[in-house]
């Protein structure tokens, strides 16, 4: 009977606390965010910002052109084609390598790389939709200003990503509110806006980032003066299409439809636009002229925190695996501790500052007792973008030699052309042998036998920290910032917007700050070609170069069948003196631009899921 | 036991070649379109690799294929599907085709198009003197208003019958390119005359060559002469 009793209280305790159990569990999930969470305090919105900035097209160190696979860091699969941390090593496949700035692992600008890797960031620009709607709602939690400062933030966000479609595909849709995902598919599947159409968009975007956000930001966040920066480069780009673009196309119905293509007439309204952009800085940055040794400073324009230059810097760090490899990745294994490099400047590109005197006046090779003498007279900037035969780093010195000639006679221009089994020099597998006593090849190449050494005679310099130790210098262990835009950029932005403008004066200007800080020689006239050119050298390796031969519609002339040099040092064994000689560069490859290129293509998965982003651009 | 694993193994072979008897409801691509790129200047239109080639669109799908036009201006796909498609000759140096036609593609389709070159190249002649080979031949064009603007010519030559933009050896082709850069109505008649002199050539090797004109137009594409075989004598 007792047992009973027993049974009774427990089947009344079991009913009991079953009934009343499953009420409390009516909680909102406790894994899911809600936007009161976020928008309750500033530092919600700061998390939710995060993911934005990191997506951000922002081509730095780890930016690869050809998109690259997916790669799994520390058991996190990371998927996210270009961009970082897709890239997270292999920073020599960059843009400098498929436009004769550099030579490397590319075989050359094929679709691969110039077709792109089907950039379709409208995840990214959902979630800015978001935050520009929902932040007027929290207004009481955040206060108006803060409100404000944080919408033009978003404004800027969003106008960045949509630079980074606009300047691949041409006119793309614009998409400004958070699509409902339950809505008819006819509104989901939205049509391409006009080229013209979405540069103004991007253009009205930034200004409202300019107008609504405030005067400073903390490093890596965006303040009113770096949306008028990315304007002055958008809107450079745009009136480039539109004057440039309108000249040299390829034809079709994309085309026909304004989807992509800009009329001509439109180009001064850009220009302007860029040029008043870019004027809006004058007088809150500053180029970075701290060390009168101009050598010095220019390294270090690159690597200092706090520079007047920097508008908006990315940032890496070893404890977050968010580090990048460049310095393990451009420079020798001889001055690193791991051997990585694979990309390499051109003579071509050297040779920007002016031919090296390299040859005597009756064509023979100008000899020399040491490698170093060849830096004698070269621009300071130069010297600090790219590392000559005879300069140092970590206290090695980089001894750049491609072989030894027992003899030399003869021309340089005679001795080139010869078949290689013809040619008197002594080459060597390996840096351990030796010819009569003397080490044939440099440690620091260049040489074939592998891919760390140089193949041009060149190494990069330009974001070299050189005051790392070596035995610290390994992959994912690089922590110096990417500058996007520096005011560097934007003087020459100013400078080609005024000199297409007709604004001579202002151009040489902002021309001569530059080579002044540069170490150069100031201009006293100028042309739209010195413009171009001092681009070209001011923001060498940077990923601009392959979209300035873009915009200025010439990547299909310069590269057409184009080949490049190296410059070779070699040691006159009987002399005891070094030669150096204009070669054809190691890898031999070839640079073939399409004219197609100027627009990549719509991605296919994309078209199949939204046919009304047909016509596809021209020939794709 | 042995019985009854028998048993089961036997029951198994019979499900599973019993399973599958239903066949796939969709036909393979068993389709096929070739036919030739004719020249409205007569022959086919001499072609190389990656230039000319026939762009279809399936209807009812997004993504276009092409079919690449062989060197000798044919061009054939045996692995398509039966469809209708739209097509269209292009990518190569000749005034845009703009009307695409709509081929129902089904086994053994044929089809020629025709297309009005750029430039023809006309009486090409080589002779070999030593081991220097020189070319002439004039440049003319069928349609000389709005041409695109002429930039270059060359020779090229290769050690195989597939000689032509990439299939070259470069000393002997894209090194000896002579730069033009002129509209076609520029030229005089002398610049239309053109001799082209190779040298060097190795004594004892065949070569096949064949010169080209390459226009800026949208594809840089070139107008390519006939091939000739040359045999260098020992």
């Amino acid at each position: 009977m007792k047992s009973i009793h027993k049974l009774i209280i427990a089947i009344t305790v079991g009913v009991g606390a079953t009934v009343t159990s499953c009420q409390k569990l009516n909680i909102p999930p406790t894994n899911i965010v809600t936007p009161d969470v976020i928008y309750s305090s500033e530092a919600g919105v700061r998390s939710f910002l995060a993911t934005i900035y990191t997506n951000l097209p922002i081509e730095d160190f780890k930016y690869r052109p050809d998109g690259g696979d997916d790669v799994n860091i520390n058991g996190v699969n990371h998927h996210l084609p270009g961009f970082n941390p897709g890239n997270p090593w292999m920073n020599f496949y960059n843009t400098a390598s498929v436009t004769g700035e550099e030579v490397g692992p590319f075989g050359g600008v094929d679709g691969s790389v110039a077709g792109g890797f089907g950039y379709w960031p409208y995840g990214d620009i959902r979630n800015v939709n978001t935050l520009i709607a929902e932040l007027p709602k929290h207004v009481s939690a955040l206060t108006q200003t803060t409100v404000n400062n944080l919408l033009g933030e978003a404004h800027f966000l969003r106008a960045y990503y949509y630079f980074g479609l606009a300047k691949r595909y041409g006119g793309v849709p614009i998409i400004t509110i958070p699509q409902d995902p339950g809505a008819p598919l006819s509104t989901l599947q939205v049509h391409r806006d006009k080229e013209e159409a979405t540069w103004d968009f991007i253009g009205a975007e930034l200004d409202l980032g300019y107008q609504m956000m405030a005067e400073t930001s903390d490093a890596g966040r965006a303040n009113r003066y770096v949306a008028a920066a990315l304007k002055s480069r958008a809107m450079l780009y745009a009136a480039c299409v539109a004057k440039y673009g309108s000249v040299n196309f390829v034809d079709g119905p994309a085309r026909s439809a304004g989807l992509v293509g800009i009329p001509a007439s439109q180009a001064a309204k850009y220009f302007q636009g860029a040029y008043d952009a870019a004027k809006l800085l004058e007088g809150h940055y500053t180029l970075y002229n701290a060390n009168a040794d101009k050598v010095q400073n220019y390294a270090d324009v690159f690597l200092k925190s706090g520079s007047p230059e920097n508008i908006f810097i990315k940032q890496y760090s070893i404890a977050t695996n968010t580090a990048h490899s460049w310095d393990a990745t451009m420079s020798p294994r001889y001055m690193t501790a791991n051997a990585l490099s694979r990309s390499y400047p051109t003579l071509d590109f050297v040779q920007l500052w002016g031919n090296l005197a390299v040859t005597n006046d009756d064509g023979t090779p100008k000899r020399f007792d040491n490698r170093a003498d060849l830096m004698q007279g070269i621009e300071p900037r130069l010297l600090a973008t790219v590392y000559f035969p005879g300069s140092t780093l970590r206290g090695l010195t980089f001894d750049m030699q491609r072989g030894i000639y027992p003899s030399f006679s003869g021309t340089a221009a005679a001795e080139v052309a010869k078949q290689p089994n013809s040619r008197s020099y002594v080459l060597a597998g390996d840096t351990k042998t030796l010819y009569q006593g003397k080490q044939i090849i440099g440690f620091t190449g260049p040489w074939t036998g592998g891919d760390e050494l140089t193949r041009t005679g060149f190494y990069v310099r330009k974001y070299i920290d050189y005051n790392k130790p070596q035995a610290t210098v390994d992959l994912y262990r690089s922590e110096q910032p990417w500058i996007d835009l520096r005011y560097g950029e934007i003087l020459l932005n100013r400078a080609e917007a005024a000199m297409e403008l007709g604004n001579t004066s202002d151009a040489l200007t902002s021309i001569n700050q530059i080579r002044s800080r540069a170490g150069a020689t100031p201009y006293s006239s100028i042309d739209l070609d010195k413009v171009r050119k001092e681009r070209r050298m001011e923001l060498a390796f940077e990923n601009q170069y392959y979209w300035d031969l873009k915009r200025w519609r010439i990547a299909d002339v310069v590269l057409d069948r184009a080949h490049f040099k190296g410059l070779m040092p070699y040691y006159v064994f009987n002399e005891n003196k070094y030669i150096f000689l204009a070669e054809p560069e190691l890898y031999n490859r070839e640079y073939t631009f399409q004219k197609q290129y100027y627009y990549e293509g719509i991605p296919g998965d994309q078209i199949g899921k939204n046919p009304n982003l047909l016509p596809n651009n021209p020939n794709y | 036991m042995k019985k009854l694993i028998s048993n089961f193994l036997v029951v198994a072979a019979i499900l599973t070649i019993s399973a599958c008897t239903k066949i796939d409801n969709y036909g393979g691509p068993n389709a096929s379109f070739q036919g030739n790129i004719i020249s409205s200047a007569g022959g086919n239109l001499q072609t190389s690799g990656g230039s000319t080639q026939i762009r279809l669109q399936q209807i009812g799908w997004t993504t276009p294929q092409t079919i690449p036009s062989k060197f000798d201006g044919t061009f054939e796909d045996t692995k398509l599907f039966k469809s209708a498609y739209k097509v269209v000759p292009t990518n190569g140096a000749f005034w845009p085709v703009t009307d695409t036609i709509v081929v129902n593609i089904a086994q053994g389709t044929k089809h020629d198009f025709t297309v009005t070159p750029y430039i023809v190249i006309k009486n090409f002649t080589t002779s070999l003197s030593g081991t220097t080979l020189t070319l002439k031949y004039d440049i003319t064009a069928p349609i000389a208003a709005g041409l695109p603007t002429i930039k270059d010519t060359q020779p090229y030559i290769n050690t195989t019958k597939l000689v032509g933009a990439g299939a070259s050896i470069r000393e002997y082709s894209d090194l000896l390119a002579v730069s033009i850069n002129k509209s076609f109505t520029d030229l005089t008649d002398a610049e239309k005359s053109v001799t082209l002199t190779v040298p060097n050539m190795i004594p004892g090797r065949t070569f096949f060559v064949r010169v080209g004109v390459r226009l800026s137009d949208s594809f840089n594409s070139s107008n390519f002469s006939e091939i000739v075989q040359i045999d260098v004598p020992k």
